[in-house]
């Protein structure tokens, strides 16, 4: 019931300040942006021209699964930016206005409050990563070439279950600074970390998160899903949990100066 | 029968003691201010008797048959600054924490209704809370505070902030209040703990240096003040006067003279004697109890 | 071939021209933004891509 009320006002205050249309928006130009210009590359370099005569430009055309591929990669970047910066403030700045004095002098459990605001932001991101890939499938066939929905249906699953690890770290970050700036700056750290960390010892830590979207480009090529996928995915979900606990306890101990 | 009892009390920050070792203990139906200058540890004291910081040590009990382990399901709360989600109009923010308190949505919108004509917020209840005026601010932050109906209401200095006119609303709407709950409202103003309370407690460098109704505070003085006024100022009068055994000490003013004693009936005898005999043309004699100031200066400078 | 190149463009074009909208009514209904509203109708208007995104990032002042 309590839940409800916050997860409700969450989301309410996401339609109010227009999140709900802009961060979907968003994520779908980034997701068709580069299988696009992939596309058309070749015919805007002719159209404007400026190649000396007789000269043949052979760009070759992406498949399916590195178009798609594409758009897993964008979204990982500039969608994980965005992730990262709609949700800096859901703590911190509650903290930081002093409207949290308030809130909390009422009878708010700690988990409500963290997990509520957590699950409503989650829901923003995975709507806007599920409209994105479906739109980007969508152009994909058109220029590219079929491939199969069960496929895409299931790389967002794997996506959204990454995108639940960065909202986790950043809800962490939430609880122990007040500055949305500071929150923001150690989460891309902290992710940056982890991806760095996986990429250079990525033969010994087949199970990290860091390899998830690794793992959705080989279930493409391949059509197959590795069996560490499924490790990885555990991970992210058991570090999510490890980190919504701590930032709970985190909010439960801190001084309200 | 007693609501609240502190026992003890302790907040520590930093190795210095915000809140020292303080007890008392809050009579349901009173209305009680908790007086001391900026700093004294009010808010911090306020803060762990709504529920919401953890005292370093010693107890708070509250009374309550089936009490629920939260405090804050009891005690309503409104912080020095109230900050509101100010996207949300007035109704939506008193339902919204009508909720978190556990009233089903029928419920908080019934009391939020209740509430918002109480503090004459009606006709702005769908604004949004970003175009309220300060006096309208607070006012909504009392009604917040009231969405549970708790058993004791907490105000941390709720009118130093207003104007005049916020002011004297705010007093009224306390006023309003003392009929049918307890509360506990922290100032540095001793005019608004004399206008609305009937006890005070009063604190200083985190210690409690006086407690008790506002009479017993004002008795439990070992002097008494007589003013004094002449049509005409004798000659003298200031050394004559000090000439009187029962007079302590003898303090000149505009208009007149305050005159302090430490036997009241002693002094109003030898001093109307020695009027009479001297023929002074008297046009005020009058005994002031001390007053809240006299004893909050004589307390803090100590 | 250039009719499928409008037809492939069209929804980005719709949506881009969404975004810019809803920036604009989120600027006229906010308070106070970092900087003038003026240059802020400006870089959402001219800012491409970019500037409805910056704008809602970084424009509203809470």
């Amino acid at each position: 019931m309590q839940w409800t009320t916050i997860f409700k006002k969450e989301l309410l205050e996401n339609w109010r300040n227009f999140k709900w249309i802009w961060v979907p928006i968003v994520f779908i130009l980034f997701a068709i942006m580069d299988p696009l210009t992939a596309y058309f590359l070749p015919r805007i370099l002719e159209t404007v021209g400026g190649l000396p005569e007789g000269a043949t430009i052979d760009f070759p055309m992406p498949s399916v699964a590195e178009a798609m591929m594409m758009s897993f990669n964008q979204l990982g970047m500039i969608g994980v930016l965005i992730t990262i910066v709609i949700s800096m403030g859901l703590v911190s700045s509650e903290l930081k206005s002093g409207v949290y004095e308030l809130i909390l002098s009422k009878p708010v459990s700690y988990t409500n409050y963290i997990t509520a605001k957590f699950t409503s932001i989650l829901l923003l991101v995975s709507v806007a990563l599920l409209a994105s890939i479906l739109v980007a499938w969508y152009y994909i066939n058109i220029l590219f070439g079929s491939i199969s929905f069960t496929q895409i249906l299931i790389s967002t699953f794997f996506f959204i279950i990454y995108f639940m690890l960065i909202l986790g770290i950043v809800m962490l970050f939430n609880t122990f600074f007040k500055s949305q700036g500071m929150v923001a700056f150690l989460s891309i750290v902290t992710i940056i970390a982890i991806n760095a960390i996986t990429s250079i010892y990525s033969h010994v830590l087949t199970w990290s998160p860091g390899l998830i979207s690794d793992y959705i480009g080989v279930y493409f090529y391949s059509g197959e899903i590795e069996t560490e996928t499924w490790f990885s995915l555990a991970i992210a979900i058991i570090l999510t949990i490890i980190c919504l606990m701590i930032a709970i306890t985190t909010l439960k101990n801190r001084a309200i100066e | 029968m007693t609501l609240m009892s502190v026992e003890q009390l302790t907040k520590t920050y930093q190795s210095t003691n915000v809140v020292d070792n303080i007890s008392f203990t809050l009579e349901p139906g009173k209305c009680v201010a908790l007086l001391g200058p900026n700093g004294a540890g009010k808010t911090t004291t306020l803060r762990m008797l709504a529920g919401f910081i953890k005292p370093t040590s010693g107890t708070i009990n509250f009374s309550e048959e089936n009490f629920k382990k939260d405090v804050r399901n009891y005690v309503g709360y409104l912080p020095q600054f109230p900050v509101f989600h100010n996207w949300m109009t007035g109704e939506e923010f008193l339902i919204y924490v009508g909720q978190l308190s556990h009233l089903s949505k029928q419920e908080a919108k019934a009391r939020a209704h209740e509430l918002l004509e109480l503090v004459n917020l009606i006709d702005a209840r769908k604004q949004r809370i970003s175009k309220y005026s300060g006096g309208m601010k607070q006012r909504l932050g009392i009604a917040q505070a009231l969405i549970h109906h708790p058993k004791l209401i907490i105000l941390d200095e709720p009118v130093s902030a207003l104007d005049p006119i916020g002011r004297r609303e705010v007093l009224n709407l306390i006023r309003e209040l003392k009929k049918d709950a307890t509360i506990l409202f922290s100032t540095h103003i001793l005019n608004d703990a004399e206008e609305i309370s009937e006890e005070i407690l009063l604190l200083h460098h985190g210690k409690m240096i006086k407690q008790g109704s506002i009479e017993e505070v004002s008795d439990s003085q070992d002097t008494v003040s007589i003013r004094l006024a002449f049509s005409e100022e004798p000659k003298f009068i200031e050394e004559r006067l000090k000439e009187i055994d029962s007079v302590f000490k003898v303090v000149r003013q505009e208009h007149g003279f305050i005159i302090t004693v430490h036997d009241l009936n002693a002094a109003r005898n030898q001093l109307l004697d020695t009027i009479k005999n001297e023929d002074w043309q008297l046009t005020k004699f009058e005994v002031a109890k001390s007053s809240l100031e006299d004893i909050f200066m004589k307390a803090v400078t100590e | 071939m250039d009719s499928q190149l409008i037809q492939l463009l069209l929804p980005i074009i719709i949506l881009q021209f969404i975004l810019i909208i809803i920036a604009l009514i989120d600027l006229k209904r906010v308070e106070a933004t970092r900087g003038p509203k003026w240059l802020w109708v400006l870089i959402i208007i001219l800012g491409n891509l970019a500037g409805p995104i910056i704008y809602f990032i970084i424009g509203r002042r809470p």
